[in-house]
């Protein structure tokens, strides 16, 4: 009888203390975890992991993939100009210069996306490349021109958008395969986004001193092998330029 | 049992496919001014050196021609780092182990590079890689 008592009058101080703790829950709002999005309505996609960019996943780039005869720029003659006199032989990659957006996107390795509350990483297999996305607010100086560019990016509609500018000359910039440069008014624009198990991509470049409007493609990764962590990549920049040599010179 | 007697053979034929298969060069460079793809040679020979690095392997392997004469070709293969993810290792081919390598020409006069060639034992046999069997 006496225990039925006590039951009785702690009930009151045990409602009480369940409901100021979700009171104290609520009160602190509903931390979203970075990266942590599979949940419909939330902003930020899960973009965390190890993605397969290979042969398997999308067709192998070269100098009809990913610029089709769909989507290739319209270049102006500046442009033109340049790859008239192009020549292969001194393409940066055979001194394993490495590529730069556009063309490092679609390049068919691997890449690895950290996300952190003020900037996302992408780090790639393919020539041991870093690019970091601030999505602080930060304002790039002028000795932020670099290869990869200054990146800056925010999270909308369950996509992260990535803007990059502050790009260096890049005599082979725009794709990598059809002598066409990049300039420093190279500006590139990714948007990714989760469809179910795939990581996609749009991805926008505009260049007004090489191309007359701006042109996009859209591709996609799959999640690497479980456990599988990148490898480094340590050009070899004689292996790099032996097979140079094969080629009929274009300048003698 | 049949079925599944029919399924391993398929599977077994697809494994000894890959391995007689080459390895393309691809994404760093195009193969078409390097290499001439409607023209195809043989070498077979004695390896000198594998190199395993990126961004692309070479093989490098002494083979006699037609006329007696030995002729050193450099062989183009994948990126390192892909080729592992194959379950190749700097291991796979030997200084000395011979091999048969058939693929398009350099196209370059007087130099003797081979691209996106297919390997195998000089009597045809693929060359096994670590874990799979032959």
């Amino acid at each position: 009888m006496g225990q039925t008592d006590n039951r009785q009058a702690w009930k009151p101080i045990f409602f009480q203390a369940i409901i100021t703790g979700l009171l104290l829950l609520l009160a602190q709002g509903n931390p979203v975890p970075v990266g942590a999005q599979s949940d419909a309505g939330s902003n930020i996609p899960d973009l965390v992991g190890v993605w397969d960019g290979g042969g398997r996943v999308r067709p192998v780039n070269g100098p009809n993939m990913p610029w089709t005869p769909d989507n290739f720029p319209v270049l102006n003659e500046r442009a033109l100009a340049y790859q008239g006199v192009f020549d292969e032989a001194l393409a940066p990659k055979y001194d394993c210069v490495p590529s730069s957006s556009p063309a490092l996107q679609y390049d068919p390795y691997f890449m690895e996306v950290v996300q952190w509350p003020d900037r996302v990483m992408f780090r790639y297999e393919k020539d041991d490349q870093l690019r970091t996305v601030w999505l602080d607010d930060r304002t790039p100086t002028p000795q932020d021109h670099t290869i990869q560019g200054f990146s800056v990016g925010h999270y909308q509609e369950g996509a992260l958008v990535v803007e990059t500018t502050h790009f260096l000359f890049d005599v082979t910039g725009f794709d990598d395969y059809n002598g066409i440069p990049s300039s420093q008014l190279k500006k590139v624009t990714e948007r990714y986004w989760r469809e179910g198990e795939e990581l996609r991509m749009t991805l926008t470049l505009e260049d007004p001193m090489f191309l007359r409007e701006p042109a996009s493609y859209t591709t996609r990764w799959l999640p690497g092998p479980e456990g599988y962590k990148l490898q480094g990549y340590a050009c070899d920049p004689v292996q790099a330029r032996r097979a140079v040599k094969f080629m009929i010179p274009k300048y003698r | 049992m049949k079925l599944f007697l029919s399924i391993s053979a398929l599977c077994a034929l697809l494994v000894v496919v890959l391995l007689t298969t080459g390895v393309p060069t691809n994404a760093h460079h195009a193969s078409a001014p390097f290499y001439d793809d409607q023209k195809s040679v043989e070498a077979i020979g004695v390896v000198k050196e594998f190199v395993f690095r990126n961004p692309h392997a070479f093989l490098y392997i002494d083979a006699e021609n037609s006329q007696g004469e030995i002729i050193s070709w450099e062989v183009e293969m994948g990126a390192a780092v892909s080729m592992v993810r194959r379950g190749w290792t700097p291991e796979t081919i030997k200084a000395g182990d011979q091999i048969r390598v058939v693929g398009p020409p350099s196209r370059a006069p007087g130099t003797f590079g081979i691209c996106c060639a297919e390997l195998t034992r000089p009597d045809g046999s693929p060359i096994t890689l670590p874990g799979q069997r032959p």
